[in-house]
């Protein structure tokens, strides 16, 4: 009797406290409220919206402020946005930016050129907000006659355009009275992207609405813009799933079947392999990987099928020689891609390029370095990135069939980018730099000007390879502003990569992103590729966040 | 008196020490704050903008001796510094986000398990043998036996999407404003209802458990059985006479618990994305943040710290004999 009327007491107080009135439906944003998440992974958020400084919230480089053209990394093309053209005067010394007229700040204030000189001299005074140390080869910035404007650059320099031209620019009235521009969190942005209205900030989500000045007329179609702090990827995807996001960057796990088949009429997504490309670097100072063809025989060691399938699962392709990810697409050479046969699978020819070497096997078949030591090294990954840690371990087992005693090492992830810019490792697994032309991306995989000494941190060339033959290459692009030369010179390099081997390029990363139609279309996708759909592509997400409309109503 | 000067000389000592190993620890660390935020763009940023961060956050040059006094007098002034994760936000700012919540949730689920916990752990050592004592001291110790971790995510996963009992995360809906009204905190204990319910679940059993093998041992004493000589009730007995006495070491082990609240939850916050500290941590370990790492671990000690000052000025009162020796 009592346990029964104490039962009947759990179960009511049960019904009181969750109470059918309570029952939870599932989170809806108000109409033209677009909620998404860029891969921020934080539990909170911190108010912080200036976009010269790297951990401001999304989208202030690029959806808050604006930058003179933004270049769609999906089609290859600059598209004009504050500035309506550009060319190069002088022969080369000075770029000038055509601004576009009618363009207001969110405070209903003029856009002028005032505010272009305004925002390059900011960055000059304070060193530690020219993220593209633009002022290395910047001379100076002025107005012209027609009201254009102009880049004076101390040499000639051409591979500087993406960097001017994506610069964020803050208004003068606004942040000339700012005494610590680095330190300034600017709570209220005045700028003159799409989103620049601070409706709602708290420690977990906050709301920016649209631009009530914004220059292209009738757009923004979305109303605002919603960003839910999610701690980690799988909270993320639960509201992905459940309909909650309609715009993500998540990597999410069996996408088809996790994602797309709770409703595949509205639930899409695209994982173009425009990542950045993960390398196996292999230290260059360090014996035996000064030799091209101990890294070309690592290369050919490798099992990148298995790689993609294990590691990646099958979200993207093996990479092949020149290591550029579809990012690059135009300018992929075919005639470079098929002379870079160290990517095949092949472990008798890497054997024989190791014997060749000098690398010969001893009694047991372990590998001897030519001084007779056994030649076994470890491969630097970072601990808890699984991708990664299971590409090394497909790595390593591929060297140990060619008789390279190798292992995985794993590594905190401080430790491991320290030793990486230090050039302290033997073999490590790394991302690459995303530019916007191969120059960028081989410039730091291969130009004698990114070298560093060992111990001295660099932020990119760890594995410390300086190409000879790429060296002229290299000053030539810089100094090219005619399109057709410029793409040999670009061709050129992808055959120097391919020949010299100063990395080994694993697979690109895939771009993650999601979308819903439930509420929302206009998204790109593998069928209508006309922009880069994750948000973490900055400043494509500009494009984005312009085209992107509600669905007509009805609509199903 | 005496008694409480020694202990609190003692608790002085405990704080130089924790301070002075705050500021070591962080420093004997591998890599640096801008190499981390560089890294956390994973190629997406130039390298050029490496030195740029560099120059912003520049840690803090010169001698040791010298950046311990700045440490130390800094810390007087409650001046944590600024952030690196979340330059230039200062530390306050950014663990003010997390600190009343952690306290709301971890708080509340670590009196609720532990007064509940205490009370069954007492009427299963006094009816042993009994259908309590035969029941739940198995289930818990099957459920406290799950990963805390697959446990929780198994409860949202039902509770929260399945059955949408509850909602999915954070701490209180989206957009809603925080403001001492009936539907606010309607609100926010909805959503804090199955994080603390989580952490009830895993920890009851301990509490449970202590608390009946330590009314075992009181059980047997003779002051009990003159107690029920004297004819008094069964409910003064069990409560009063071998409650009392055996409550020691459950409230010794609440006062540690206790200070590891700040800590947070770091399990229960990354599973229901509530804002707290313990994400905090972990979140400034992994962008060597060290003014908010240094921040959140002072606020830790000295919540240990005083903690168990509390505890032991409450374990004086509760059993005389502790202070006997002073007396």
């Amino acid at each position: 009797m009592i346990r029964a009327r104490f039962a009947t007491f759990i179960g009511a107080l049960l019904t009181i406290a969750l109470g059918a009135g309570c029952r939870s439906e599932r989170v809806e944003a108000p109409p033209g409220v677009l909620t998404l998440t860029a891969s921020q992974s934080q539990a909170t958020w911190i108010r912080n919206f200036n976009p010269l400084m790297p951990g401001c919230r999304w989208p202030s480089a690029a959806g808050i402020y604006e930058p003179l053209g933004v270049y769609n990394s999906v089609k290859g093309e600059w598209v004009p946005w504050l500035a309506t053209a550009w060319g190069w005067r002088d022969e080369g010394l000075t770029l000038a930016f055509t601004l576009r007229q009618g363009v207001q700040w969110s405070d209903g204030q003029p856009f002028t050129a005032a505010d272009v000189l305004f925002t390059f001299e900011l960055i000059k005074r304070f060193p530690a907000l020219d993220q593209k140390s633009v002022w290395k080869f910047l001379d100076q910035v002025s107005v012209g006659p027609e009201g254009e404007v102009l880049f004076k650059f101390k040499r000639v320099y051409v591979p500087g355009l993406p960097w001017i031209a994506h610069q964020p620019l803050v208004p003068k009235h606004a942040w000339a009275s700012i005494e610590d521009p680095v330190a300034f969190t600017n709570p209220n942005p005045v700028a003159t992207g799409p989103f620049t209205e601070v409706r709602l900030f708290q420690n977990q989500v906050y709301e920016l609405g649209k631009n009530p000045h914004y220059w292209q007329p009738g757009k923004p179609a979305i109303e605002a813009i919603r960003l839910p702090a999610f701690p980690g990827n799988d909270q993320a995807n639960l509201a992905l799933v459940d309909g909650e996001l309609d715009w993500a960057a998540n990597y999410v796990p069996a996408v088809e079947r996790v994602f797309v088949r709770k409703d595949p009429t509205h639930h899409h997504y695209w994982f173009p392999p425009m990542g950045s490309t993960v390398f196996l670097y292999a230290n260059t100072t360090r014996a035996p990987f000064g030799s091209v063809s101990v890294r070309k025989a690592l290369s050919l060691a490798i099992d990148r099928n298995l790689i993609v399938d294990v590691a990646m699962s099958h979200y993207t392709l093996p990479s092949d020689a020149t290591g550029l990810s579809a990012a690059y697409e135009k300018w992929r050479d075919p005639g470079a891609v098929a002379r870079g046969t160290w990517v095949r699978f092949d472990a008798e020819e890497a054997g024989r390029l190791l014997d060749a070497a000098g690398l010969k096997r001893d009694a047991k078949g372990q590998r001897l370095l030519p001084d007779g030591k056994k030649l076994s090294l470890s491969i630097a990954v970072v601990n808890g990135w699984s991708d990664w840690v299971r590409a090394a371990q497909v790595i390593a087992r591929g060297l140990k069939k060619v008789g390279i005693d190798a292992s995985v090492r794993l590594l905190d992830e401080g430790t491991w980018f320290q030793r990486l810019q230090q050039g302290d490792f033997e073999l490590a697994v790394g991302w690459s730099i995303e530019g916007v032309a191969p120059y960028e991306f081989y410039r730091w995989l291969m130009s004698r000007e990114t070298v560093l000494p060992l111990d001295t941190p660099a932020a990119g060339n760890w594995h410390r390879y300086g190409s000879e033959a790429a060296a002229p290459v290299f000053a030539e692009i810089e100094r090219t502003t005619d399109p057709v030369r410029e793409r040999e010179l670009e061709v050129r390099l992808q055959e120097i990569f391919v020949d010299e081997a100063p990395a080994i390029p694993l697979f690109p990363n895939p771009a993650w992103g999601e979308f819903n139609t439930r509420r929302f279309e206009g998204f790109p996708d593998a069928a209508n590729p006309w922009a880069a759909l994750s948000p973490n592509k900055m400043p494509d997400a500009l494009l984005m966040l312009t085209t992107v409309k509600p669905r007509a109503q009805g609509a199903r | 008196m005496k008694f409480l000067l020694k202990r609190l000389a003692f608790y002085g000592l405990a704080a130089f020490f924790a301070v002075t190993l705050n500021f070591l620890l962080p420093r004997l660390m591998p890599g640096d704050a801008a190499g981390a935020m560089f890294a956390r763009f994973q190629g997406r940023l130039s390298p050029e903008a490496l030195d740029a961060l560099r120059r912003a956050i520049g840690i803090a040059d010169g001698p040791l001796s010298l950046q311990y006094v700045h440490y130390l007098r800094d810390l007087l002034h409650g001046d944590f510094g600024i952030s690196i994760s979340q330059f230039p936000a200062p530390v306050l700012e950014v663990v003010w986000t997390g600190l009343g919540w952690t306290v709301l949730v971890a708080g509340s689920a670590l009196i609720i398990g532990f007064v509940l916990g205490t009370a069954l752990g007492i009427v299963a050592g006094w009816r042993r043998g009994g259908v309590l004592d035969s029941v739940l001291p198995p289930a818990l110790a099957f459920i406290g036996a799950f990963p805390y971790f697959w446990l929780a995510m198994g409860l949202l996963f039902l509770f929260g999407f399945e059955w949408r009992w509850v909602p999915l995360r954070h701490a209180y809906s989206d957009g809603a404003t925080p403001e001492w009204s009936f539907t606010f905190i309607a609100d926010v204990a909805r959503h804090a209802a199955l994080p603390i319910f989580t952490v009830v679940v895993a920890t009851l059993g301990g509490w449970m458990m202590g608390m009946r093998s330590a009314m075992v041992a009181v059980l047997g004493t003779e002051y009990l059985a003159l107690g029920r000589a004297k004819g008094l009730s069964t409910v003064r007995l069990a409560w009063r006479y071998a409650g009392r006495n055996a409550l020691l070491p459950n409230v010794t082990s609440l006062g540690m618990s206790l200070g590891f609240v700040l800590g947070g939850s770091l399990l229960t916050e990354v599973v229901f994305s509530y804002p707290g500290l313990g994400f905090l941590m972990v979140q400034a370990v992994r962008s060597q943040d060290f003014p908010v790492m240094q921040g959140l671990f002072i606020m830790i000690t000295f919540a240990v710290l005083i903690a168990n000052a509390v505890v032991d000025v409450l374990t004086t009162f509760i059993d005389p004999r502790t202070r006997s020796r002073e007396a």
